[in-house]
């Protein structure tokens, strides 16, 4: 089979999938979790528990703030201790629900725990999104954006091809590799069922050439079970192949337009994990309670790698003491990935729905050094998986110079972190195209606000003057 | 030989000529009019083009304040009352006074009161930083230290202060054209009055934004406002109201008296320009030198 | 608790750096470096070792005493200058011509725009180029000293450019291409052994360090061009084997015009540089009164090279196709 992959930049970070022969181990529970109300893009959740309300497993605890929120779920079992700020990785306070875990764990009704793999797609689209919806299911990826929203698209735009991200591109990680290889046909009726809901496209499996025991279970998988038009497609190792923009090049050759969204191109990607959570919220009525978790590093010797299923709500020092202790080396603690993850200030945070992994960098592999003068060499141009010239985003952010930044497609940075990762003069370039990305942004919603609010003062003058 | 010297000598002339005609006419054609008392204002203005006024330079702001009905909503925070009492003789306008103003640093978190609990090894912005995490001590609401504020004053008034880490304002440099308290983006600088009124420089300020719950900013921070409520209940002027668990003393209702100072357990409350020996507060807050206590320590 | 570091992502760094980058160009220049210490002896070790260390001391000097600022100085990419500018003077030139040229490479041409990354023009060049103006006779001074390897053929006084810019076609008759390519004796450093230069570019491009569009452009413009002009009036003008292999072309080609800071980051912009680097070369060779032009088609480019960073930019995703 030919290997895909995207047509701009990218780089080749070495690999360092080292907890991969790790088989996913249940992680037990702590004495207290704490759930936090953002653990998805858009609106915070709304708690909908009291202080010592008594709360089975899997019961809601709180329920979307907004159009794009999603359903939050209780991990445990026990009494709610208090709702209060608590301070998240980056030691900002989010709203957290405390819970005190009970001895004996009982389950909310309705929920299937048996083992049964169920293979027959549900025919009503509208009941398998409310069920998704329900069950509280966020993309996995990275961006865990509410699952339901995606998968729903607006009317006039009709869905060609779902993408299923088993790239796993960053280094370091390997649940979505495991969870492929252990919850293979799981993952696929996953697929299925998305694909039902999208209106019956074909569905492409994407995974990197680094994972060939993937990508051979996927594929028998697939052909044990046999659903119409999903097949697994092999990419090429290179970062950032599981961006979602990069996906889209790579499986279908096309391009979303700056600003658009995927569907635009008839795309939506999914990530494997997220097909796990929507097979078990349609076909077991599971609410996402539960998440895959590497837990790695260059400094965590060999027989400390572990591949954990976890509980959202446990603390991230839970898990790390579970796994015997932060190693002695580490100067650096990530929570995701190594390019795009990001550093854990305060490890009593708790795990959200999309933590995907606690990665130890040494000292060595981690700190920046000092920056030089830029030698114009190109690198970071020749990097950027988006086609910007980083150079020039990181000059005209220096001189301020938004319109320039919005010329030069500032606002489609990707934070993908392959400039930095590439600049022989060790600038802080993705540090500073960041803001200057707000910036852009900014300047490109403060021209649609003011258009909007012209357009509607043309409109009450016109219907002022009827 | 005598006939190239002559020609070059003609046709140069002629060009010259020539093209200052065209350049005479240009000027002419394209002359752009302009009210001439812009320029007037102009000369008057400091010439810093900081924007503190909320113009884009000082041309920006000499042009409205030439075309604006009155000086009310025109102020050079940069010149103050002198500049602008020249602005008002050139234009014929009535100008009003304003009390003179100061960037105060709202922040006491130096290494010794605030420990840091982690590494910043990102680019040394507080944007950069702030976009990221809390920053690297307990307190999420303070200073970050990567001084912002330093690179956005244009008058060499904030610098910082190695030994604790905060930035420090040079009261006699700073105009108040509240660049700092733009590019904080913790707002912990604010742009108060300099003294309670133009002769009395006394005056009294919060050092502390955070709003976390007593025990928790006490943690983070031991000179951090804890919200106990006991200076307004101190307060005869009802300057100080609380929100947030956090105290704030509205400059335009505080006398500085002095009194919050002293009640303050934690000792958040700042008195600057007192005679050293009335501040004397708990043992807590050692004495300071006048100066030094300006700057914010 | 021990403090643990913060900092945005990316969290890992590809394992390069600007000294690792310079010290690859070094290891280039090794080849043909060797090659000329083989055939000119001392005189061309003394060059070499007095360029470089001057250009060292330069830029260490106004570094620290004259911009007052950490992180101007940069010893490999001095040392690449250094390099460079002896590899294009004659081996028996005075030391302390050597001296005043990288006085002028470093001082003029690199420290006054700024340093490291702000030199509009090759730094190598300008001292070359200063020097070829200064001091035109012991700049065009090619005897041959006594080398290491003594070659039977080493009698020439003369550049075979040299030859045919003042004899014409019929002086340079002779030439055996197949020797060129290994042994050009009579000329700079870099110019004796266009297979030691080619070996060091490959080595580059083997090591990512450069991309081979610009040194491509260059060769195929020369090449071209060389072959029409020698087609219409082959009794008039050299045939492009001729012009390739002989001159500064190829060092020019290989490790001048593709310095970072002076020419364009764009692949597009790139070879647009090399085909006007290639056209001046050959209009100087033909029709200018300098026998070699590599030198002065470069700086012209230099010169081009924001207009044609602002002109090309990279295809962006999304952009293009549909």
């Amino acid at each position: 089979m030919n290997k895909l992959t995207f047509s701009i930049g990218g780089v080749h970070p070495n690999d360092n999938k080292r907890a991969r022969e790790c088989a996913i181990e249940v992680l037990p529970l702590p004495k207290t979790v704490y759930v936090s109300m953002a653990q998805h893009l858009g609106a915070p959740a709304k708690p909908i528990v009291a202080v010592g309300d008594f709360i089975k497993t899997g019961q809601v605890i709180a329920e979307p703030g907004g159009f794009i929120s999603a359903f939050v779920h209780s991990p445990a079992t026990g009494t709610v201790k208090s709702i209060a700020p608590r301070k998240d990785l980056a030691g900002n306070n989010v709203m957290h629900i405390e819970i005190t875990v009970s001895e004996e764990e009982i389950w909310a009704d309705g929920i299937d725990l048996s083992d049964t793999l169920v293979t027959e797609i549900p025919e009503d689209k509208a009941a398998t999104l409310d069920k998704i919806k329900a069950c509280g299911v966020v993309g996995l990826g990275g961006a865990t954006f509410p699952t339901h929203v995606k998968l729903n698209p607006a009317p006039g735009s009709k869905a060609e091809c779902l993408i299923l991200n088993g790239a796993e591109c960053e280094p370091y990680l390997t649940s979505d590799y495991r969870i492929m290889l252990e919850r293979t046909k799981e993952i696929v009726v996953g697929a299925a069922i998305m694909q039902k809901v999208l209106g019956g496209c074909r569905c492409v499996i994407g995974i990197e050439e680094n994972k060939p025991e993937a990508i051979e279970a996927m594929s028998k998988a697939v052909s044990e079970l046999g659903y119409k038009d999903i097949k697994v497609q092999v990419l090429k190792k290179r970062y950032p192949q599981g961006g979602e923009k990069q996906l889209i090049d790579a499986v279908m050759k096309r391009q979303v337009k700056s600003g658009a969204l995927p569907i635009s191109v008839g795309a939506v990607v999914q990530n494997v994990a997220t097909a796990l959570a929507v097979y078990e919220a349609v076909q077991k009525n599971k609410p996402l309670i539960t998440n895959t978790l590497t837990i790695t590093g260059d400094c965590m010797p060999d027989n400390r790698q572990h591949n954990y299923l976890f509980r959202i709500g446990v603390p991230l020092s839970f898990i790390v003491d579970y796994a015997g202790g932060i190693p002695e080396q580490a100067a650096k603690m990530i929570s995701g990935g190594p390019m795009m993850g990001r550093a854990i200030a305060n490890l009593d945070a708790a795990t959200v729905k999309g933590s995907s992994s606690v990665l130890f960098l040494s000292e060595g592999a981690t700190r920046r050094k000092a920056e030089s003068s830029c030698i114009r060499c190109g690198r970071c141009a020749d990097a950027c998986p988006m086609g910007l010239e980083p150079f020039l985003l990181h000059r005209l952010y220096k001189a301020g110079d938004v319109a320039e930044l919005e010329k030069a497609s500032a606002q489609d940075c990707i934070e993908c972190g392959c400039c930095l990762y590439s600049c022989p003069a060790n600038i802080p370039l993705l540090d500073r195209i960041r803001q200057a990305k707000g910036m852009a942004l900014g300047a490109i919603k403060a021209r649609a606000a003011a258009a909007k609010a012209a357009a509607e003062a043309a409109k009450a003058a016109a219907e002022a003057k009827k | 030989m005598t006939n190239t010297i002559l020609w070059t000598i003609v046709i140069l002339t002629v060009l010259g000529l020539l093209l200052s005609l065209i350049l005479f006419w240009v000027a002419k054609k394209f002359k752009v009019e302009e009210d001439p008392r812009i320029d007037e204002v102009e000369k008057v203005m400091p010439g810093a083009n900081c924007g503190g006024c909320g113009f884009a330079g000082c041309r920006a702001f000499a042009d409205a304040a030439v075309h604006a009905p009155n000086l009310d909503n025109n102020y050079c925070p940069v010149g103050g009352n002198e500049v602008m009492k020249k602005v008002a003789d050139i234009l014929g306008y009535q100008v009003t006074e304003k009390a003179p103003m100061v960037a105060v640093v709202r922040c006491n978190g130096s290494c010794q009161n605030r420990p840091v609990v982690n590494e910043y090894d990102g680019d040394m912005s507080c944007r950069v930083k702030a976009a990221l995490y809390s920053g690297d001590t307990g307190c999420a609401f303070g200073c970050l230290g990567c001084g912002d504020c330093v690179n956005a004053c244009q008058f060499g008034a904030i610098s910082m202060n190695p030994e604790t880490g905060l930035p420090v304002v040079d009261e006699t440099k700073c105009t108040a054209c509240g660049a700092c308290a733009k590019a904080c983006p913790k707002h912990v600088i604010e742009i108060r009055n300099a003294g309670t009124t133009p002769r009395n420089t006394r005056r009294v300020y919060v050092s502390c934004v955070n709003k976390d719950k007593g025990g928790v900013a006490r943690k983070a921070c031991t000179a951090a406002c804890i919200g106990c409520g006991k200076c307004a209940k101190v307060c005869k002027f009802d300057a100080i109201t609380i929100q947030d668990n956090l105290c704030y003393i509205d400059y335009a209702k505080c006398k500085a008296c002095g009194q919050c100072v002293f009640e303050c357990p934690t000792g958040a409350i700042h008195a600057v320009n007192f005679e050293p020996k009335k501040v004397e507060p708990k043992p807590v807050q050692p004495v300071e030198p006048v100066k030094k206590e300006a700057a914010n320590e | 608790m021990e403090k643990y570091l913060v900092s945005p992502n990316p969290h890992i760094h590809a394992n390069v750096s600007t000294s690792k980058l310079m010290l690859d160009v070094c290891i280039a220049l090794m080849p043909a470096i060797i090659v000329s210490v083989l055939y000119y002896g001392w005189s061309e070790l003394l060059i070499l070792g007095v360029s470089v260390v001057s250009c060292v001391l330069f830029e260490w000097a106004i570094a620290k005493f004259l911009m007052k600022r950490e992180g101007h100085f940069c010893l490999s990419a001095a040392v690449v200058t250094g390099l460079l500018l002896a590899m294009n003077l004659p081996s028996t030139i005075s030391w302390w011509i050597v001296m005043i040229g990288a006085l002028v490479a470093i001082g003029v041409a690199k420290m006054s725009f700024g340093g490291l990354g702000q030199n509009v023009f090759n730094p190598a060049i300008v001292g070359r180029v200063f020097l070829l103006i200064s001091f035109p006779a012991q700049m065009t001074d090619w005897t041959v000293p006594a080398g290491f390897i003594q070659n039977v053929d080493a009698v020439s006084g003369s550049t075979l450019l040299g030859m045919f810019n003042e004899g014409g076609l019929a002086a340079v008759a002779n030439v055996d291409y197949l020797k060129t390519l290994f042994l050009n004796i009579g000329g700079s450093a870099g110019e004796i052994s266009a297979l030691a230069l080619l070996a060091g570019w490959v080595f580059l491009l083997v090591r990512k360090v450069i991309k081979p569009w610009i040194t491509l452009s260059i060769f195929a413009t020369v090449a071209i061009i060389a072959t029409i002009f020698n087609l219409c009036a082959p009794e008039l003008y050299t045939d492009a084997a001729f012009n390739l292999l002989t001159g500064g072309l190829i060092l020019g080609a290989c490790f001048m015009a593709t310095d970072y800071v002076t020419s364009p980051m764009t692949t597009v912009g790139g070879i647009i540089f090399g085909v006007g680097i290639g056209f001046i070369v050959m209009m100087i060779r033909y029709f200018g009164s300098y026998p070699e032009g590599m030198s002065f088609a470069i700086l012209i480019m230099n010169c081009c090279v924001p207009l044609l960073n602002k002109w090309f930019h990279q295809r962006k995703y999304g952009y293009g196709r549909a």
